[in-house]
């Protein structure tokens, strides 16, 4: 039997896995010192800067962090001169706190991949930095800018990239970047092209070049458009991958070349009174309708292990686990040994 | 007046003051020009229905109507851009999503309609409250992005609904469904922003 890692890289590489991965079981997420030095509000703490100055609150009765846009928190308030307001901060951290970072990861369980999680990413960046309304206009109204700043975040995580393959020798990269809504990405294919393929191949790029096993990007949103290009970026896991895009068939099309981890939508599992058999109908729903053991990976759509409701994440992996021991014949208690205990991190 | 249509649809902001301004200069009236830049709304909420255009775009459409319309404001009078009334509409209590609601938004004020926004992680009660200020409103909006607050949006219906006031509810959003919209006793569902203005402009049409 084997282990969660080894089962995951099979399913990505279009190999022998021997049961579906279940969601996360083959992913343990580190934080770098970038992560450390950047603050970010704690539930019902308002008003938190990060280390880019954007202002971020956690109301109580929410369930995260969001970016506070009013007038006077908006980092980057004239596109046409974005170099007098935003600056991207130092990633010159004591050695200590790499060498801290990296003992973290050696102790790692070697079941599963060592993650660094990245967020956010180069388009979730410029619309913290402006507003979503914002940024989205000045996509399409002020190209030069928009492709400058774009370009000077991309400098930014390609230093980051640097310091982490120098430092932490991650196998696996989480990186998140948001690209669409439930219907459509926000920007449209040829748009997206010209702004995100190069950076993204960039820093893909450097990642894959300096020891990075695989890149796992989310996106809980449709991006069936654009995943040529999310291809071409260098991504081998697209988690997050919504319903609306028809997961089936873009695993029968993509499927050899990029792994889709997600067709479980949160609205479907994670809501109040939800039951152990939406759970069920929604975890073998999603198994039989894409029916392929490689190129894709049953999982909530949610950027991380867990669920906005308690008890959903760990029940939707209970029903994979017996959907897996019903097919293949190992125990759940045989597939859990062969994974890292599940940690909820959201 | 072909020039201003076709500046909204592509969303070319730089460009349409000059344009609406050279439209009025050749002898269109204000409102002839208010019209004809919502035909080109029109045609930007259908083709984002049907995927041709894209978030962005219609964003960038709905932002050249707006300053479009800045320079027809002194001319058209009180309620000249605004023929079809008020529109309340706010995200729900724990949500702080608001590109949905501001898409609607402006799609909505394209329309005809004067809109009210509440901003977003507003209470129930301050819908009600919006609504018992602003008494000639007859359509409200109310949207969520997040499961965990469909049941902030259930009491927001129910508030509005207690209240007794004599209004239209129209609920939207990501995890909302025609089916959970009717459980809760809304009376409009829609799936996108184009599509909410087309339905809002019906009641405005059904109710004059």
């Amino acid at each position: 039997m084997l282990t969660a890692k080894e089962n995951m890289r099979e399913c990505v590489r279009g190999g022998k896995p021997d049961r579906y991965v279940n969601q996360y079981e083959a992913i343990q997420f580190f934080f770098s010192p970038h992560s450390w030095h950047s603050p970010s509000p704690q539930k019902g703490q308002e008003n938190v800067v990060n280390a880019w100055g954007i202002t971020f609150s956690w109301p109580e009765g929410t369930p995260g962090g969001f970016p506070v846009h009013t007038p006077d928190k908006i980092v980057l308030k004239d596109i046409e001169n974005w170099r007098e307001y935003v600056h991207a901060p130092s990633l010159e951290f004591p050695e200590e706190e790499w060498a801290q970072c990296k003992k973290m990861m050696d102790e790692g369980d070697d079941r599963a991949f060592h993650a660094i999680f990245e967020a956010p990413g180069l388009f979730e960046m410029s619309h913290h930095l402006l507003s979503i309304d914002e940024a989205l206009l000045d996509y399409m109204v002020y190209p030069d800018e928009m492709e400058e700043l774009v370009e000077y975040i991309t400098d930014y995580e390609m230093r980051l990239a640097e310091v982490v393959c120098e430092y932490l020798h991650p196998d696996m990269i989480f990186h998140h970047d948001d690209w669409g809504s439930e219907l459509n990405t926000f920007l449209r294919t040829e748009t997206f092209e010209d702004y995100f393929l190069e950076p993204y191949k960039r820093i893909y790029g450097y990642y894959h070049d300096h020891g990075v096993e695989m890149i796992v990007h989310h996106s809980d949103s449709y991006c069936a458009n654009i995943v040529p290009q999310m291809i071409e970026m260098g991504i081998d896991v697209w988690q997050g991958p919504m319903k609306s895009n028809n997961v089936p068939e873009l695993v029968k099309q993509y499927g050899d070349k990029i792994t889709f981890m997600g067709d479980i939508d949160n609205k479907l599992v994670d809501f109040t009174g939800w039951t152990v058999e939406d759970c069920r109908k929604a975890a073998r729903g999603s198994i039989e309708s894409v029916n392929s053991l490689t190129g894709y990976i049953p999982c909530i759509t949610q950027g991380g292990p867990g669920s906005l409701f308690p008890g959903t994440y760990a029940q939707l992996s209970k029903e994979i686990a017996l959907y897996n021991q019903e097919k293949f014949g190992f125990s759940v208690e045989e597939q859990e040994a062969m994974a890292p205990p599940m940690v909820i991190m959201f | 007046m072909d020039n201003v249509k076709e500046l909204v649809v592509k969303g070319r902001l730089k460009k349409i003051e000059p344009a609406v301004q050279e439209a009025l200069d050749a002898g269109a009236s204000a409102q002839e020009v208010l019209d004809i830049m919502g035909v080109a709304m029109d045609e930007v909420g259908l083709k984002f229905q049907t995927n041709e255009i894209f978030i962005s775009e219609m964003l960038a459409a709905a932002k050249t109507m707006q300053r479009g319309v800045g320079v027809l404001k002194p001319l058209l009078g009180g309620g000249g851009a605004a023929k079809l009334g008020k529109f309340i509409m706010g995200t729900v209590a724990g949500d702080l999503h608001d590109i949905g609601k501001n898409l609607v938004e402006m799609m909505i004020e394209a329309s005809g309609f004067e809109v009210i926004d509440l901003g977003v992680d507003v209470p129930a009660e301050n819908f009600v409250q919006a609504l018992r200020d602003n008494p000639d409103c007859k359509i409200i909006g109310v949207s969520a992005l997040l499961t965990t607050t469909l049941d902030a949006m259930k009491e927001t219906v129910e508030a509005i609904k207690e209240s007794g006031i004599d209004v239209t509810i129209m609920v939207g959003g990501a995890p909302v469904t025609p089916a959970f919209a009717e459980e809760i006793g809304a009376d409009v569902y829609t799936p996108d922003a184009g599509s909410a203005a087309e339905k809002a402009k019906e009641i405005a049409a059904a109710l004059a």
